[in-house]
């Protein structure tokens, strides 16, 4: 198969590749069956950090257990990691689907097969149910200063009972997870019902079910993709919901007198940033050591990387909106939550957080000529995704020990708190756990999306206009 | 000897492309004709050379000049009346960094402006041969060869198609 | 997305070029109707000058009222032009070829609108001589005593306007040197002395093209960012100051610049469908440009909703008493809680429910009603931003009114449109409102795929 050489084209050969049909459905099926000795080692080492983070899980529930918050900050960043990035991922399909982006193809179902670590989530999720503080301060002095009866929330006066959000959280994240997996098992149908006729045994009986009874009539495409539009517009608003309801429940409302209504923005925007840039980095492995050269061309690099700029971007100007409306506001809790989260207690990660989310990318994505690289957005896409993690680490670690939860505002600056060796189990677990699945998951579903591939090169050929050679699109956007 | 322009005015565009590639047998550089069109076409579409240029030094250049005029105005402002207000310090950062950021952008843009007309090869006080049938939608390729060429370049382009050969504007258009 | 007839260079240019070639009779008529409204709002501000600021209905708490609800409108409609053409640029969106000139007009003429909006508002317009440059790089007059606050938001409104009305004006004119050689061509007298020179000596040669393409994205990508800032400046206008409750909110800058982008984009809809009606441009302003423009707009509509929603839900998350004042002054007494109906109804509900099928995008009378309710609801919101805020101060405050505007303020107002409509038709009188090169290129580009029995419309694609 394989590329067709395009040497007299503008851009060189490996801009555009479009692999011929008739191969895609066996070369994807035989790389999908296949487990090259590095994916097995990746898999036994993510699967080692699952097994050591159960253990730090275990020990810091028998030592600290559920009853404070305070001990579950490096649980909750990790959570939140795992969940910004991955619960954002599946959406990159749907978005470039619906603005009908021909360089998506190739990560179509990079992006969706996120949707399985969609359980993961609702496991990792379950035991911060249990730390929340209750809405009603148990301790309240009556007429004690600066102290609150109902702590802030984004509930207000609770007429939902007082722990009725941490149930409303799973019910949203379940929701969340199931209609990724339908967005992914609608997205796979046609793949496994071509892979069901040459799979054998227990792949032969998975593919079988799973593509139930789809021969690819014309209606059945028809509402394939209906189906696709739909129900990838309503997890874009769930998971912008969920997105703002755990940014306010685990982080915003826990540090007392944190009034920030940018901030679930901020978080929405860090979880598209990362995801994006995780996926540039599993596309980069996928050309370089997965024989998806074939499918991966640049134009998709060349094409993320100015969304991932964009991101990037954005991520820097609500930063800045949130820094300079909370400066100039000068009242007392405003200066300490700065302090707490920017400046001082966590300023050194802030400081790490700003020159990985934006500093590096922006400086390695502002060259057309690293943009039109594969390594250069990948690059720029590991940064990012680095940031993230210390986005997560700064504000949730900081908002499950910022004190007592009930007061009307912070009163002064907490310290810095440092993980314990359990803290490094479990965010090494949280991490090898995500790692774990999606290397298993890949394995099972193919990381490249044939019929979308297919459909790809029948859209898109190289021309000859005159005196050159273009890409010739159909139905441009 | 001074060189002399001609100008083939085409209806079809790959008449022209046919006529640059005839220029090429005929050993005329590349340096001496070129396309003239009234929109943009493929870059290489003619098989014409491919243009350098440094367009993208000049926004980076701005930027820097942008920058420094941005720090020096804002923080010499703040220096210039020490007086405290609302508890911000003397010199502040968050203030001078909207301002500067603008100054920045301004300059940079400025710049680029400066850049495109000027690597665009603009502004040209003479026109030189030129045909208003260009902007119809006519292709011209203008040659410039020596004089006691001209005869062999006009039969070339009349050869490949052109609809009409124009040596000498009596009006020259002005620019 | 392409569903428009290949169309020869002659009948483009005689097309895009008739407004300018040749004049109707209504034209004349409609710019002396235009001319007369603006020189009846230039007397009201010179009336108010001239008696004070007696004359407007501002007063103790609200000293801000419909001149900077009005500055913040105009401000929002620039960002239209920059939105559309540098982002359907980047993303290379081949619809977006008739819109982009229209759009970045009307961002020129609605920035230098807003402009004035403060300027008349400060009552004594003249001070801005204040803003000399006595020092090297300091742009103030210290010596006066004038107790200036140095680190004031207010500052940064000048240079984020400056900036953006000087990076439009230079981006439409380069992107016009082509257009103007194509006059040039056309024309004899002094007109083409005139269209001779700002065309530079424009030939077309490959090079030229080359530099123009880079130089639409290059501006494009320098523009995005200016244009984000102006409207993020504005807002940190209100929301820098902690006294007024409502204003001193993080949100309000995204929450801003998304609204601009959602008035400004619907109104340049408007702008297309009218210049489609008045100059018989049904080949180029096409039923698919407005339905793809209908589609984005339910998209930035969306998005604006969003950060609406968040900037109401914080506002009562602070539980704090004078910041629920406010919010129950806008949500539950009249007339103020009508007015809000009005105004989420009107931007947000009717049109997002008009442009959700295709037939309504593609009827372009109701995209006009859709695309007007939004503007008016923009204004609405703007207006709910600041007059309720102010009305509730409670620091440091001691007088408690709320605000009815004037006379004089609502012609000066009405006459801010009836300016921008006037420059829109002096432009349209001298150079195209249509980039002639753009629709030219597209032609060029356009080619076709067979799959099968079907042909499928494809463009040419360098990159």
């Amino acid at each position: 198969m394989a590329a067709n050489s395009h040497s007299e084209s503008h851009y060189g050969p490996e801009m555009w590749v479009f692999p011929v049909a008739s191969q895609v459905t066996r070369e994807v099926s035989e790389r999908t069956s296949a487990i090259p000795m590095a994916f097995g080692i990746g898999l036994g080492v993510s699967g080692l950090l699952l097994g050591l983070g159960i253990i730090g899980f275990v020990i810091r529930a028998m030592s600290d257990g559920f009853g404070a918050h305070g001990p579950w900050g490096y649980y909750a960043a990790i959570f939140s990691f795992i969940f910004m990035v991955t619960g954002a991922a599946p959406l990159a399909a749907s978005i470039f689907r619906v603005t009908k982006s021909h360089w998506r193809r190739p990560l179509t179902r990079v992006s969706e097969l996120f949707s399985l670590i969609g359980i993961f989530n609702i496991l990792l999720f379950i035991p911060l149910m249990f730390v929340l503080p209750a809405f009603r301060n148990p301790n309240l002095v009556p007429l004690a200063e600066n102290e609150l009866d109902l702590r802030r929330t984004i509930w207000f006066e609770v007429p939902i009972g007082a722990t009725a959000p941490q149930w409303l959280d799973l019910l949203g994240i379940a929701c969340l997870a199931l209609c990724a997996l339908v967005l992914l098992w609608l997205s796979a149908v046609p793949d496994m019902a071509q892979a069901r006729l040459q799979a054998t045994g227990f792949r032969r009986r998975f593919y079988g079910v799973l593509a139930g009874h789809w021969h690819g009539t014309k209606s059945q495409w028809i509402n394939q993709k209906a189906g696709l539009a739909l129900l990838g517009a309503f997890y874009f608003m769930l998971l912008v919901f969920m997105q703002f309801t755990i940014s306010s429940d685990y982080a915003q409302s826990l540090i007392p007198g944190w009034k920030d209504s940018i901030f679930p923005v901020i978080y929405t925007l860090t979880g598209f940033q990362s995801s994006l840039g995780l996926m540039l980095v599993i596309l980069f492995v996928l050309r370089r050591w997965g024989g998806y050269k074939g499918y991966i061309g640049i134009s998709l690099f060349w094409s993320a990387s100015k969304i991932l700029l964009g991101l990037t971007l954005l991520w820097v100007y609500h930063m800045f909106s949130f820094g300079i409306t909370y400066w100039y506001g000068r009242l007392e809790v405003e200066q300490n939550i700065l302090k707490y989260l920017l400046f001082q207690s966590y300023g050194w990660l802030f400081l790490a957080n700003l020159i990985f989310s934006f500093f590096l990318p922006f400086l390695t994505l502002l060259w057309n000529p690293v943009r039109r690289s594969d390594w250069g957005p990948a690059l720029a896409g590991a940064f990012v995704l680095i940031g993230a993690f210390l986005f997560s680490w700064r504000i949730f670690v900081g908002a499950f020990n910022a004190g007592d939860v009930y007061n009307i505002g912070l009163e002064h600056v907490p310290a810095f708190a440092g993980p314990d060796l359990w803290d490094v189990l479990i965010v090494l677990g949280g991490l090898g756990g995500a790692v774990f699945i999606y290397l298993l998951g890949s394995r099972l579903i193919p990381t490249m999306c044939a019929w979308e591939i297919k459909e790809g090169a029948m859209y898109q050929h190289m021309g000859t206009f005159m005196r050159g050679r273009y890409l010739v699109l159909a139905k441009p956007e | 000897m001074a060189k002399r322009p001609i100008l083939g005015l085409f209806e079809d565009a790959n008449y022209a492309a046919e006529a640059g590639d005839a220029l090429q047998q005929a050993d005329v550089s590349q340096d001496d004709y070129d396309f003239l069109t009234d929109a943009p076409y493929p870059e290489g579409a003619f098989g014409e050379r491919e243009e350098r240029h440094h367009l993208y030094w000049f926004p980076f250049v701005g930027a820097l000049v942008g920058l420094t005029a941005g720090i020096l105005m804002t923080s010499m402002t703040q220096l210039a009346y020490p007086l405290v207000q609302g508890g911000k310090p003397i010199l502040s950062l968050p203030p001078m960094a909207v301002i500067t950021y603008e100054s920045t952008m301004l300059s940079a843009i400025i710049f680029t402006i400066i850049g495109i007309i000027f690597e665009s090869r603009l502004p040209r006080p003479k026109m030189g041969l030129y045909d208003t049938r260009i902007t119809e939608g006519y292709i011209g390729v203008l040659v410039n060869v020596e004089e006691e060429q001209l005869p062999k370049v006009s039969a070339l382009l009349t050869q490949a198609g052109a609809v009409d050969v124009v040596q000498e504007n009596p009006e020259p258009v002005t620019a | 997305m392409q569903e428009g007839r290949v169309l020869p260079a002659r009948e483009i240019n005689r097309d895009l070029l008739r407004s300018i070639l040749t004049t109707p009779n209504w034209y004349w008529v409609t710019v002396a109707i235009m001319a007369i409204i603006v020189l009846g709002a230039m007397s009201a501000a010179g009336m108010m000058i001239n008696k004070g600021m007696g004359l407007t209905g501002l007063n103790r708490p609200v000293m801000w009222g419909f001149f900077i609800v009005n500055f913040v409108f105009w401000i929002g409609i620039s960002h239209a032009g920059v939105m559309l053409s540098a982002i359907l640029r980047l993303s290379k969106a081949e619809w977006r070829r008739p819109a982009t000139r229209a759009a970045e007009v009307l961002t020129v003429f609605s920035l230098m609108t807003a402009v004035m909006m403060p300027l008349i508002h400060t009552g004594r317009p003249w001070r801005l001589v204040y803003w000399v440059y006595t020092l090297p790089f300091v742009p103030y007059d210290f010596a006066r005593g004038i107790w200036p606050n140095v680190r004031s938001p207010l500052v940064w409104d000048p240079s984020a306007i400056f900036t953006y009305l000087t990076s439009s004006i230079l981006f439409v004119m380069v992107a016009l040197i082509p257009d103007m050689a194509v006059l040039r061509d056309r024309t004899t007298g002094i007109r083409h002395q005139a269209y001779a020179l700002m065309a530079m000596g424009w030939q077309g040669t490959p090079r030229q093209w080359k530099l123009q393409i880079i130089a639409g994205i290059l501006l494009s990508a320098l523009i995005l960012p200016v244009f984000v800032s102006v409207h993020s400046i504005v807002s940190w206008d209100f929301g820098m100051a902690v006294s007024v409750k409502s204003w001193h909110s993080t949100i309000f800058a995204p929450y801003l610049v998304v609204g601009a982008v959602h008035s400004g984009v619907s109104a340049v809809v408007f702008v297309m469908i009218l210049l489609r009606w008045i100059y018989g441009w049904e080949n180029y302003i096409r039923h698919e440009h407005i339905d793809a423009l209908g589609r984005l707009l339910i998209v930035v509509a969306t998005g604006w909703f969003y950060f609406f929603v968040m900037e109401v839900i914080f506002g009562f998350y602070g539980r704090e008493a004078d910041e629920i004042a406010v919010r129950n002054f806008q949500f539950t007494q009249p007339p103020w809680n009508l007015w809000f109906i009005f105004f989420t109804g009107l931007t947000y509900f009717l049109p997002v429910s008009l442009w959700l099928f295709k037939w309504t995008r593609r009827n372009l009378w109701i995209m006009s009603i859709a695309c007007i309710s939004v503007n008016i609801g923009m204004w609405l919101e703007r207006f709910l931003i600041i007059v309720p805020g102010l009305a509730q101060k409670q620091m440091f405050t001691f007088d408690w009114y709320t605000y009815a505007p004037s006379a004089v303020e609502i012609t000066i107002i009405g006459g801010t449109f009836a300016m921008v409509t006037l420059l829109m038709l002096l432009f349209s009188k001298v150079l195209p409102l249509i980039p002639l090169y753009d629709i030219k290129e597209g032609d060029i580009l356009k080619t076709e795929i067979k799959i099968g029995r079907a042909t499928v419309p494809a463009t040419f694609r360098e990159d």
